[in-house]
């Protein structure tokens, strides 16, 4: 990723997101900072944000295209990295902990309240929303406020400064790639629609977890659709009409 | 104007338009100097007055106190007033961090996150910014006393509630048979696979 304050290809790009808006370099300078969660962040969005403002013609277009690319692919990284299971070097030296059927029913059931929660409150963050209390504060002293230029000074050079490239030394050897699970759920819709758990029957799970997101990635792309009749519910993957 | 000592709920008015902050009841007896069977009645007659059907401002019972505000009828006048907008609306995320902290707190960022099986420090972190959430003490139990967060008066005020009982208890949000439908189906996935082997 090229982010040096010399020619920095995508300092004019910037974007509109539900969760941002700004600079492009300061979206990735906040996730990298871990002040904004990569969750958050549609990538899919980005991309097509960038595609958008994309000009072939522009002297500097392959540079861009490349610092985009770059960085674009740093953030699938790092959000695959989130999601994906932690890969055990030496599981002997590892307390794994072991949950019990009992205890994720329970961990489920616990989370489903509070997701119910969650929508209560934001029903009634939202009911309460346009309450202006009165503007009234008292003035500060006179005096009392002093910015002083160093900090100033460190301020601008934190939100300019390159942010650390993030490591990958951490990563295992990847044995499953995307590409691979795509082509075993192409071939198994062929014979129709195709519950998850037949097709990831005889999978380990890593291999479990990746046909997920190429399901996901592809029910996105519209090459296939995903069906559940209630949470936590059998899913059928179904070819494209 | 008259020059004779003001009835109470002029007194009261005059502190809430002055008071950014809810005011209690006790805040309100010691600067009026009244007792509190006097401005209860005065309490009465501005919430009439300060109606939405009556006013472009309303007197909200919110986090233990009370205080004046806009209508919300009038709010796109405000809005465009005051040149502000509202603040980006909250994600899905950070309501969960935020029901989290309101039916289990105080707790730490690590129990947030237990409950929700995601990292949750990023969204804290937000929320802290934001004033909702709040580092009200340590958990001097757990290796490294980490703090323990909890909800804060912007966060009543922010939802309207006068505390924290002014809320549905957590077990009635979610139909019994919702659960048990849920847990049946992870234990009987368990039957047939060992644990950890599901995606």
């Amino acid at each position: 990723m090229t982010l040096d304050a010399s020619g920095r290809a995508l300092s004019d790009f910037t974007v509109e997101l539900d969760v941002y808006s700004g600079p492009y370099e300061w979206l990735l300078a906040l996730i990298l900072k871990d002040e904004l969660e990569i969750f958050e962040v549609p990538l899919r969005e980005l991309v097509r944000l960038y595609l958008q403002t994309r000009n072939p013609l522009d002297p500097n277009a392959l540079e861009r295209d490349t610092d985009f690319a770059g960085s674009a692919a740093a953030l699938i990284l790092l959000k695959s990295r989130t999601l994906s299971p932690i890969l055990e070097v030496d599981a002997e030296d590892v307390d794994e902990e072991i949950i019990t059927p009992e205890q994720l029913a329970e961990r489920l059931t616990e989370y489903m309240k509070v997701r119910h929660g969650a929508q209560t409150l934001r029903e009634r963050f939202a009911a309460s929303a346009g309450h202006h209390p009165s503007a009234h504060s008292l003035p500060p002293r006179p005096g009392r406020l002093q910015i002083k230029p160093e900090r100033i000074l460190e301020a601008a050079r934190r939100s300019f400064s390159r942010p650390i490239e993030p490591t990958v030394r951490h990563l295992g050897p990847i044995t499953v790639t995307l590409q691979e699970l795509v082509s075993v759920i192409h071939s198994a819709l062929i014979r129709g629609p195709v519950s998850f758990e037949v097709l990831v029957k005889d999978m380990d799970r890593l291999h479990s977890a990746v046909a997920f997101a190429a399901a996901l990635s592809l029910a996105q792309e519209g090459r296939l659709k995903l069906s559940q009749a209630e949470p936590l519910g059998s899913l059928t993957l179904e070819p494209a009409e | 104007m008259s020059e004779s000592t003001p009835q109470a709920s002029h007194l009261i008015e005059a502190i809430f338009l002055s008071s950014a902050r809810p005011v209690t009841l006790d805040a309100l007896c010691s600067a009026t100097g009244l007792p509190e069977d006097e401005i209860g009645p005065a309490l009465d007659a501005l919430a009439g007055r300060y109606s939405p059907e009556n006013s472009g401002i309303v007197l909200r019972k919110v986090a233990g106190g009370y205080q004046l505000s806009t209508n919300p009828a009038c709010s796109f006048a405000v809005e465009r007033f005051r040149a502000e907008a509202r603040p980006a609306p909250l994600s899905g995320a950070a309501y969960e961090v935020l029901s989290c902290a309101l039916y289990h707190g105080p707790l730490t960022r690590g129990a947030i996150s237990r409950v929700r099986g995601v990292n949750s420090d990023a969204v804290v972190r937000n929320l802290l910014d934001r004033g909702l959430l709040a580092e009200v003490g340590a958990d001097r139990d757990s290796p490294g006393s980490p703090a323990l967060l909890d909800i804060t008066e912007d966060f009543l005020v922010a939802a309207g509630a006068a505390s924290r009982e002014d809320f549905p208890p957590l077990d009635s949000l979610v139909r019994e048979e919702e659960l048990t439908r849920v847990r049946e189906r992870i234990l009987s996935a368990g039957d047939t696979q060992p644990p950890g082997d599901s995606p």
